[in-house]
């Protein structure tokens, strides 16, 4: 009895502390509420929101899916109304001059700023100006090297004129994942200094205004705005968007992301790893995933490859480069790193969004007709029944329903890759010096071949697995090949100086818009005028140091072609880029970054899915700001 | 009162400039280290940061962005002169921009996360090492009992369990099938932080998972390495003798066997808080706590020279106390101990 007032003293306030189940936001009824995972986790300085003076955490906070507008979007996918470029504060697409030393832009007319404001001219006149003033902001330095004035014509009318010819200039202000937004000028005009300045709280031309926000970073809360008829959204499409509220929730495990959304408290998962996907599809019943079963995830317009430094010996070597691709096994890895969800691409494209129409299904009668010589033998090495491979394996090791259609398969999976051909490597290596003892490769100076591959740790766990695969793959044929898993940034730094010895990276180079044929957006930065030698930092996009005269000639072409009215003649230069690569294999495309975002529809519905490509519904995109239209409550409590 | 002057001109001012010496050292090699890591230049791994997340930095510009970073960032001049500059800022208490968040000030930064950390992880501390030495001493005195065993079983099982397991374990249970308590973060979303009941009752209900998991661990540890030192000086022979006198139980294990146990248990303790300034990653990730842990591992990974620097300050300068705090106490607590000047 002594005791037993302690005991019950301490359950009672135990009790009282627990209390009852809340509320995920007090005074806020769950079914107003979506909420959507920030996949930085934590932002640092949370009341930063100045994107164009940079050091700003995360851009996955909502500002700029909700708040920040830019003139142009391109969906990676089919497009809010089935065209996937976008006018959003533009009235119209930009209007370039004969020569391309001149861009017009009609500016849309009512959109009003968050704090009633209206959106001109000025706006965007402001923003450059400032960019162009201070080249340590985020498209600064672009506006200083391509930027020689720009003037009003009238409210809604801005004329640019631009340093040299740039066809392309208008794509710094068009958004893909994210881009030059707009400045509100009446609230920087006053600030002292641009970079420095917070931009608390934001301003923006957006449906959603920052409600509060964590001081310690974890979530921020966006509210509908009362006029948003008066937003770029609302003005553009006249639609309400269904969420009165977006709660954006930074989570860094994905143990609890699974938890959350089984308990319906977390309504989209920014990525998984594939069990994760899996198990949420098979136990939830209101489980929304791109495809409503194998393989879930949504193909993003990006290439994980292998990067190979060609200022590295033997990587140098066409024939080097062509036997490790012929070496890998693409069904075992393709198992083995996303349970067989992967979207497979032979050739140097994502096979996403529109790319397939453009570009797969043109090449791969070349690709099938494509051959290897190796001294006087010849080679096809494209197999096109891979996805069929694919499917099966998955259905016999996972038990996965699948089509039986091939051409259905062949959407899910991809067109097709390189046989598993090991013979054939064999030859092309022995054409080059190469020699076999005891099962082992050796040089042709007779030193072991040894190979580490380069690939980012947990933090993107299908890329270190499917590093794995491949160095067993390579190890089966006789390479003594490891990996080295590393923090993310480690990999990019260390991609770039390309000073690792026997190193080939596992990472991505190419990125495609998905929904424009243009592949001048990552392809610029492999022409030889930005050409670095290794142990310089890269230039953008060309760590594997590949230099070819047919690819410079190809770039020089693109630069000429009109963005908007010359799209033949970009899938043809397409094609030619695709040929070369092909022929050349500067760095070996795999599949595309597969992401498994997983939605809950017990108290949203709308999801875009392969059924419903409207956008990409990757959370973190500045695209999915369309999404907020097509989301509507379920009407459940 | 001569001998306390002498204490402190031969034993006490030697030690700390000897700690004063290795703080020196510490934040020097912590200001050289990430500069001469090959390829963790901030202005590019700035501009890396955002085409990894897609903003479009063409060719042309990206040479031009990154020495107008450099410039902004003040990392232009000799490593000496950098050097020089920051050894003067830092005696005024500037820290400087976090690099990552420019142009947040550092001790901005810290100051966010650390009351969470000290919070969370000071309380913790004291709670296991407190609950862990009483129960390790008593247990390690009386072994016999079938509580002890009880005990020992526990710890024993409890202490190879991975902490992120441990952390997750209590998450499912208390979090998603019994719903006694929220899923992650330091306090209800959308709540200020003030100083009302509201709030605090919010903080203690949040803390308590990861509070919980914290002292499970550390009471675990604490214990078994009390019942180990305590059962090693019950078989000295001067405990023995101590029996043999006739003298209580209660004096021989407090004057005899305690007393000498505590000193390594003191250290440990104290070596403990040092750390603390170290944060914990993995109980911030599991519960989405606010604290140091992150801070860090962003500063690391992302070549935030100023940030480094800021965080592993409080760390160098917390333990190189600590030690002089331990040095300075043991010879009160054992009489073995004797201060002596270098």
């Amino acid at each position: 009895m002594r005791y037993l007032k302690w005991v019950v003293l301490v359950v009672l306030t135990i009790a009282g502390i627990i209390g009852f189940a809340e509320e995920v936001l007090p005074g806020v009824p769950r079914n107003e509420v979506i909420i959507i995972e920030d996949p930085t986790g934590r932002s640092l300085n949370p009341t930063r929101f100045n994107l164009w003076g940079g050091g700003v955490s995360s851009w996955s906070t909502g500002i700029q899916q909700l708040c920040l507008g830019a003139l142009w979007y391109i969906d990676p996918d089919a497009g809010i109304e089935g065209e996937p470029w976008i006018n959003l504060l533009a009235a119209d697409a930009p209007l370039y001059n004969d020569n391309k030393t001149e861009m017009t832009v009609k500016l849309r007319k009512g959109i009003y700023w968050s704090d009633g404001v209206p959106f001109t001219a000025d706006d965007l006149i402001f923003t450059v100006e400032t960019l162009k003033n201070h080249p340590e902001m985020t498209w600064g330095a672009y506006m200083q090297v391509n930027v020689q004035e720009v003037k009003k014509v009238d409210d809604y009318t801005v004329v640019f004129k631009l340093v040299k010819p740039n066809g392309r200039f208008h794509t710094i202000f068009t958004v893909r994942w994210s881009a030059c937004y707009i400045m509100p000028k009446h609230i920087f005009e006053k600030v002292e200094d641009p970079v420095a300045y917070e931009f608390y709280p934001p301003v923006g031309t957006g449906p959603y205004v920052l409600k509060s926000y964590d001081p310690n970073g974890y979530w921020f809360l966006w509210e509908l705005r009362q006029d948003w008829e008066r937003s770029d959204l609302g003005v553009a499409f006249g639609k309400k968007p269904g969420p009165k509220f977006v709660l954006y929730k930074g989570l860094a495990s994905p143990e609890k992301k699974v938890m959350d959304q089984m308990a319906h408290q977390l309504d989209i998962i920014h990525d998984l790893p594939p069990e994760g996907a899996i198990t949420l599809h098979q136990n939830n019943p209101y489980c929304v995933t791109w495809f409503d079963g194998w393989p879930w995830a949504h193909p993003d317009p990006t290439l994980p490859s292998l990067i190979m430094n060609h200022e590295q010996f033997p990587y140098n070597l066409k024939e080097v480069r062509w036997a490790l691709t012929l070496a890998i096994d693409i069904v075992q890895v393709v198992l083995q790193s996303y349970n067989g969800c992967a979207t497979i691409s032979p050739i140097h494209v994502p096979p996403t969004g529109k790319d397939p129409e453009w570009y797969f299904d043109k090449i791969e009668p070349w690709l099938k007709d494509f051959t290897i010589k190796i001294g006087s033998e010849t080679f096809k090495p494209y197999d096109p029944t891979i996805p069929t491979k694919i499917a099966d394996a998955v259905k016999y090791a996972y038990g996965y329903k699948v089509p039986d259609d091939p051409a259905e398969i062949r959407k899910m999976v991809g067109y097709g890759w390189w046989k598993y051909s090991p013979d054939v490597a064999e030859k092309l290596l022995k054409s080059v010096g190469f020699k076999k003892e005891k099962g082992k490769w050796l040089l042709p100076d007779g030193k072991p071949w040894k190979i580490s591959i380069l690939c980012e740790a947990a933090t993107r766990s299908v890329m270190t697995r499917a590093a794995a695969a491949i160095a067993e793959q390579w190890r089966k044929f006789g390479i003594d090949a490891q990996i080295e898993a590393v923090e993310s940034s480690m990999l990019w730094t260390r991609m770039n100086y390309g000073e690792d010895k026997d190193t080939i990276y596992w990472a991505w180079c190419i990125e495609t818009w998905g929904g424009h044929p243009d592949l001048f957006w990552f392809l610029e930065s492999w022409h030889s005028d930005y050409y670095r030698p290794t142990g310089q930092t890269v230039v953008a996009k060309n760590p594997m140091r590949y230099k070819s005269e047919k690819i410079d000639k190809i770039i020089d072409a693109l630069r000429q072609t009109d963005f908007f009215k010359d799209t033949d003649k970009m899938i043809d230069l397409g094609l030619e880029y695709i040929k070369t690569c092909v022929e050349d294999m500067p760095i070996i495309p795999v599949f595309s970054y597969n992401v498994f975002t997983v939605c809950d529809g017990y108290y949203w519905t709308g999801y875009p899915t392969a059924q419903d490509p409207y956008t990409d519904p990757v959370p973190n995109w500045g695209n999915t700001r369309f999404m907020f239209i097509k989301l509507q409550p379920t009407g459940r409590k | 009162m001569k001998d306390f002057l002498r204490f402190i001109v031969r034993y006490f001012i030697t030690r700390l400039l000897i700690s004063l010496l290795v703080i020196f050292i510490g934040v020097s090699i912590i200001f050289l280290i990430p500069r001469l890591v090959p390829g963790a230049n901030p202005a590019e791994m700035a501009i890396r940061r955002l085409q990894m997340s897609g903003a479009y930095l063409p060719a042309d510009s990206i040479e031009k962005m990154k020495q107008a970073l450099l410039k902004l960032y003040g990392l232009e001049g000799s490593l000496l002169k950098q050097y020089t500059t920051f050894w003067k800022e830092l005696l005024k208490g500037n820290l400087g921009p976090s690099f990552a968040s420019f142009p947040t000030p550092v001790m901005t930064l810290i100051a966010r996360s650390l009351p969470w950390t000290v919070g969370l992880l000071a309380l913790t501390a004291l709670i296991s090492w407190v609950f862990g030495t009483v129960l390790g001493g008593i247990a390690g005195y009386r072994n016999k009992g079938l509580w002890v065993r009880v005990l020992e079983i526990i710890s024993n099982a409890v202490r190879p369990i991975p902490y992120y397991i441990l952390a997750l374990l209590l998450l499912i249970l208390f979090a998603y099938v019994l719903h006694w308590f929220p899923t992650g973060g330091a306090y209800q979303i959308g709540l200020t932080p003030t100083l009302s009941w509201t709030f605090v009752k919010s903080v203690v209900k949040y803390g308590f998972l990861p509070a919980l998991s914290l002292i499970i661990i550390g009471i675990g540890a604490w214990f078994l390495n009390m019942r180990n030192l305590v059962s090693n000086i019950t078989s000295e022979y001067f405990v023995t003798f101590a029996h043999q006198m006739g003298l209580r139980d209660s004096i021989i294990l407090r004057s005899y066997v305690i007393r000498l146990a505590m000193p390594a248990q003191l250290t440990g303790l104290a070596l403990q808080l040092g750390f603390i300034f170290n944060g914990t990653i993995i109980t911030e990730i599991v519960f989405n706590y606010p604290g140091l842990g992150t801070l860090i591992y962003t500063a690391i990974m992302q070549s935030d020279y100023n940030l480094v620097m800021g965080t592993t300050l409080f760390s160098i300068v917390a333990v190189a106390f600590a030690t002089l705090f331990v040095d300075l106490l043991l010879p009160f607590i054992d009489p073995r101990i004797q201060y002596v000047s270098g």
